[in-house]
C-alpha cells in the first residue's frame, strides 16, 4: 500500500501540473476544449489525493509499521477512534491531508460552476492546481509519506518494521482533535478558493459584481470553519493542557488567528463594495493577504522555525514555503498593479458619519489587529536576526497590546450597524445609539457598585457587551416592529420572516452577538481563583466556596495508558455537591505523561481539578484546583458565531428570486448560442 | 554634610526599607508575587509555555526555576530584581515579554505606530471620498432649502432598510 500511495501521489501532482496549464492555456485562448481539459484534471487531482489519503489511513489501520511515518505516529494499542487523526499529526501527514481538502474544494468549485462564471473558471483551475502542485511536489520531495523503513546490511538495505510503533502524540488523544485540526485545515485550505476568484476576476477583467459575490461565499466557509477551528483548538487546550486556560498567544495559536482577522476585514469591507461601489482595490488587497497569511500560517506551524507548545518539529519545508510566499506576493500583486484602472470606485462618501466609515474603521482596527499579531509573532525571528538576541514574545506582551485593540473592535461591533448607509444625521445618532448606551452605561454602574468588578479593562470590556447587545436587540425589535405593523404578525413570527428575508444582514447580528458571548466569557478570566496542595486521605482543600476531600486513589491500566485516579468529594457551601476523578495518565507507547482534568461546568462557573502528579517524596498528590468563572460562554459564543454564519450563507428569498432570475438569463443566451 | 554622602545615606536608607519591608512579607504574599513572577517568565525545558503553565508537574527546570524565585522572595528582593535574577541565570529569552528598551522598544512600539499610521490613512482616504462629493454639491446644494429633520430621518431609516 505504500507503493500505491506513492503512486497516488505522484499521480496528483501530474494532475494538478496538468490542471494549472490547461487551466491557464483554456483562459487565454478562451478555449471550451481546454478548459473541459482542466475540468477533467481537477477530477483526477481529487482522485489521486484520495488514493493517497486511503492508502496512508489503511497502512495506519492495518499497523503497518514498515512505513516511517505509521511507526512514528500510531501503535498498535491506539484506540481506533484515534487512528484517524494519525494522517494529520505529522508533518508529512498533514501536507497530504491539507492537499487533499484542497482538491475537494477546487472539485466542489468546478462542479457548483460547470454552467457558471465561464469566463473565470479557466483562471480558478489554474491558480488553485497551481496552489495544488506546490502542496503535492512538497508532500511527494520533502515531507513523502510513503517512505519505508529499512535496516542497512552489508549487502545494501533490507526492509524493517518494529514491532510497535511510537504511538500518537498523547495530548492528541482527545475527543476533539479529531475535529479541530481538520476545521482548522478547511479553513487555511479553503482560503485558496476566494483568491483563485479574485485573481481571476482581476486577469479578465471581469470586475463586475459577480466576482464579490462569488468570493464572499467562498471566503465566509472557510472563515467559519476556521473559527471552528480555532474554538475546538481552545476547547483541546483547555480540557488537555492542565493550565485551565484556552488561549495562550503561543505562535501557532496566532497563525490560525491571523487569516481569521484578515478574512474578517475582508467580509466587512467586501459590503461597502457590493452596496456602493467603493473600496475595490483594498478588497483585492484584504483577499491577497487572507490567502498570504493562510499560508504564511501553514509555514509557521510546519516549518519549527519558532518554539511552539505545537512542538513540531524542525524540518526542511521552511525555504520551500518561503519561495511559495514569494510568488504568491509577487504575482498577485503584480496582476493587482496592472489592473488598478478597472479599480476605480464607483462613488463618493456623502458623510463621514456613515456606514462606509464605519466599515473603515472597523477594517483598520482588524488590520491594526493583524498587525499586532503578525509582528508579536515573528518578534523573535527578527531580534535574533537584527540583534542575534534570542527574545520570547508571550502572554503578557499580547494582552497588554490586543486588550485595547479588542475593546475598540467591540465598540464597532455594536456603533457600526447603528449608522446607516450614506449619511447619518445627529437625531438619526442620537436616537439609535440612545438606548444602547445607556443601557452598557447601567451595566458599567450596576457591575462596578453592586457585583464589585473594578479592573478597568473587565469593567469596559462587560459594558461594552451590554451596549453591543443592546444594539443587536434593538436591530431586531426595530425591523419586527416594522413587520408586525405593516405584515399584521404576531412578534415571533415577525422576527423569523425579517430573519429568513435578509439573513445575511440579521445572521452577521447573531455572529457579532456570538462574539459578544465570547468577550463576556473572556472577560470571566479577571475572576479566576486558582490554589494547588498535596494531599492524601483525608487531606482538605479550600478553593472559594468549595471544599475538596481526598478520599482515595486507585491505580489501572488500560490498552495504551496507565493511569492513577485521585477520588476527590466536593461540598459547595457546605452542602455534598460531587465527586470529582481527576487522573493522571502515563501512556505506554510514547513513554509519555498526560494529565486528565476532572471539570464540573455550569453557565456561572467552571470547577476544574488537575492531578498534577505526585510529591516524590511522601507519595501524596499534587492537586490543582481553578475555579474558572463564565468559561462555557466561550464554547457558547463560539457556536452561536457558527450558528450566525451559517445563517448568513443561506440565500434569502430575495437572494433566490434574484438567482433564479439570473439563471433563466443564463440559459436563455445558452439556447440562444445551441440554436 | 556633603551633598553626595546624604544622597548615598539617602539610597542606602531607601534600599534598606524596601529590603525591610519585602522581607516582612507574609507567606501568601510572597506566593501571590511568586505567581505573578511566574507568569511573567518562560520555564526554560523547552515546553514553549509560562513557568506557569509548564504541563510537567516534575519538570526539573521548573523545580530550579521555582526554587530562585522563592529563595529571591524570601530574601526580600523586589519583583523586578529577582526578574534581573532569572535574566541573569538563563538570558533574556526567560522572559515572557521582551523588555522595552533598545531593538526591542520596536516590539511594543510598532503595533502603536501602526495603529497611528492606519488611523492616519482611513482619515485622508475618508477625506479624498468626501471632497469630490462636496465639491459636486456646490453651490446649487447650498440653494435648497433646508429639510425637516423628521423628514430627513424617515428618509434615512427608508434608506438604511433599502441599503440592507
Amino acid at each position: 500500500m505504500n507503493q500505491v500511495g506513492a503512486v497516488g501521489l505522484i499521480a496528483a501532482l501530474a494532475f494538478a501540473f496538468y490542471g494549472m496549464v490547461t487551466g491557464a492555456v483554456a483562459g487565454k485562448l478562451r478555449s471550451p476544449r481546454m478548459l473541459k481539459s482542466a475540468q477533467r484534471a481537477v477530477l483526477g487531482f481529487f482522485a489521486m489525493t484520495t488514493l493517497a489519503v486511503v492508502s496512508l489511513e489503511y497502512l495506519v489501520l492495518t499497523d503497518n509499521f514498515h512505513s516511517a511515518y505509521v511507526a512514528e505516529h500510531s501503535s498498535r494499542a491506539l484506540p481506533l477512534l484515534y487512528k484517524f487523526p494519525v494522517l494529520w499529526s505529522g508533518q508529512e501527514g498533514s501536507l497530504l491531508f491539507w492537499t487533499w481538502l484542497l482538491s475537494i474544494y477546487v472539485g466542489v468549485a468546478v462542479l457548483l460552476n460547470r454552467r457558471k462564471n465561464r469566463q473565470l473558471m479557466p483562471y480558478v483551475i489554474a491558480i488553485s492546481l497551481g496552489v495544488g502542485t506546490f502542496f503535492s511536489l512538497v508532500t511527494f520531495w520533502v515531507a513523502n509519506p510513503f517512505n519505508q523503513l529499512s535496516l542497512a546490511t552489508a549487502t545494501g538495505t533490507t526492509p524493517y518494521a518494529p514491532p510497535d510503533g511510537n504511538g500518537l502524540n498523547p495530548a492528541l488523544q482527545f475527543h476533539s482533535m479529531v475535529a479541530h485540526p481538520p476545521m482548522l485545515y478547511l479553513g487555511y485550505v479553503g482560503f485558496a478558493i476566494p483568491f483563485a476568484f479574485a485573481m481571476s476576476a482581476l486577469m479578465t477583467r471581469q470586475l463586475g459584481d459577480n466576482w464579490i459575490r462569488v468570493t464572499r461565499r467562498w471566503t465566509m466557509v472557510p472563515w467559519m470553519l476556521l473559527g471552528t477551528g480555532i474554538v475546538l483548538g481552545g476547547q483541546w487546550a483547555y480540557h488537555v493542557l492542565g493550565w485551565g486556560g484556552y488561549w495562550a498567544w503561543d505562535p501557532v495559536e496566532n497563525a490560525s488567528l491571523l487569516p481569521w482577522l484578515a478574512g474578517t476585514a475582508f467580509l466587512h469591507s467586501v459590503m461597502i463594495q457590493e452596496k456602493r461601489g467603493m473600496l475595490k482595490v483594498w478588497n483585492m488587497v484584504l483577499i491577497i493577504l487572507t490567502f498570504f497569511l493562510s499560508i504564511f500560517g501553514t509555514f509557521l506551524t510546519r516549518s519549527g522555525i519558532i518554539s511552539s507548545v505545537h512542538a513540531f518539529a524542525k524540518s526542511d519545508i521552511g525555504p520551500w514555503f518561503s519561495v511559495f510566499l514569494a510568488i504568491i506576493a509577487a504575482f498577485s500583486l503584480t496582476v493587482l498593479f496592472l489592473r488598478l484602472d478597472f479599480l476605480k470606485s464607483d462613488n463618493r462618501l456623502d458623510s463621514i458619519v456613515s456606514r462606509e466609515s464605519g466599515f473603515l474603521f472597523n477594517n483598520w482596527i482588524l488590520l491594526a489587529a493583524v498587525l499586532a499579531v503578525l509582528w508579536g509573532t515573528i518578534f523573535p525571528i527578527v531580534s535574533k536576526a537584527v540583534e542575534n538576541v534570542t527574545v520570547t514574545v508571550g502572554p503578557p506582551f499580547f494582552n497588554k497590546v490586543m486588550i485595547p485593540i479588542g475593546l475598540l473592535l467591540l465598540f464597532l461591533t455594536g456603533a457600526g450597524p447603528l449608522l446607516a448607509w450614506r449619511k447619518t444625521s445627529f437625531q438619526s445618532i442620537k436616537r439609535n445609539f440612545t438606548v444602547p448606551l445607556v443601557f452598557g452605561g447601567v451595566a458599567g454602574i450596576f457591575l462596578f457598585f453592586f457585583v464589585g468588578v473594578h479592573g478597568f479593562y473587565t469593567l469596559m470590556s462587560l459594558s461594552l457587551c451590554a451596549f453591543v447587545a443592546a444594539s443587536i436587540v434593538g436591530e431586531f425589535y426595530k425591523g419586527a416592529r416594522t413587520r408586525m405593523k405593516t405584515s399584521k404578525e404576531h412578534f415571533f413570527p415577525a422576527v423569523y420572516n425579517l430573519t429568513m428575508r435578509n439573513t445575511r444582514r440579521y445572521g452577521g447580528y447573531i455572529v457579532h452577538f456570538g462574539i459578544v458571548l465570547l468577550f463576556v466569557g473572556v472577560a470571566g478570566q479577571a475572576f479566576r481563583f486558582e490554589t494547588q496542595k498535596l494531599m492524601g486521605p483525608g487531606d482538605l482543600l479550600q478553593a472559594r466556596n468549595y471544599l475538596f476531600r481526598f478520599e482515595g486513589m486507585t491505580t489501572g491500566q488500560k490498552a495504551n495508558y496507565e493511569y492513577e485516579t485521585v477520588s476527590l468529594a466536593v461540598t459547595k457551601n457546605g452542602h455534598a455537591w460531587t465527586v470529582m476523578h481527576p487522573q493522571k495518565r502515563f501512556f505506554i507507547a510514547s513513554q509519555q505523561p498526560l494529565s486528565h482534568v476532572a471539570l464540573r461546568s455550569n453557565l456561572a462557573e467552571d470547577v476544574y481539578v488537575v492531578m498534577a502528579g505526585r510529591d516524590p517524596n511522601t507519595g501524596k498528590a499534587i492537586i490543582h484546583v481553578i475555579i474558572n468563572p463564565l468559561v462555557q460562554w466561550v464554547w457558547i459564543g463560539g457556536m452561536v458565531v457558527l450558528l450566525g454564519t451559517i445563517l448568513a450563507l443561506i440565500p434569502s428569498r430575495v437572494e433566490r428570486e434574484m438567482a433564479q432570475i439570473h439563471k433563466n438569463q443564463e440559459e436563455a443566451v445558452e439556447a440562444h448560442h445551441a440554436s | 554634610m556633603p551633598v553626595s554622602r546624604l544622597l548615598k545615606t539617602l539610597v542606602l536608607f531607601l534600599c534598606l526599607g524596601t529590603v525591610a519591608v519585602a522581607a516582612g512579607r507574609s507567606p501568601a504574599q510572597i506566593d501571590q508575587i511568586q505567581k505573578d513572577i511566574s507568569n511573567k517568565v518562560y520555564c526554560t525545558c523547552g515546553c514553549a509555555t509560562t513557568l506557569a503553565r509548564c504541563p510537567d508537574p516534575h519538570c526539573p527546570v521548573k523545580a530550579e526555576m521555582d526554587k530562585i524565585i522563592r529563595t529571591d522572595l524570601e530574601q526580600g528582593k523586589t519583583e523586578q530584581a529577582v526578574l534581573q535574577d532569572l535574566v541573569d541565570h538563563y538570558g533574556e529569552k526567560v522572559l515572557a515579554a521582551p523588555p522595552p528598551k533598545g531593538f526591542n522598544l520596536t516590539a511594543w512600539i510598532l503595533p502603536s505606530v501602526g495603529l497611528l499610521i492606519g488611523l492616519f490613512l482611513a482619515i485622508l482616504v475618508v477625506r479624498r471620498w468626501r471632497r469630490p462629493a462636496l465639491q459636486a454639491a456646490g453651490p446649487a446644494s447650498s440653494a435648497t432649502p433646508p429639510v425637516d429633520d423628521n423628514v430627513r430621518s424617515a428618509v434615512e431609516e427608508e434608506m438604511k432598510k433599502f441599503m440592507d
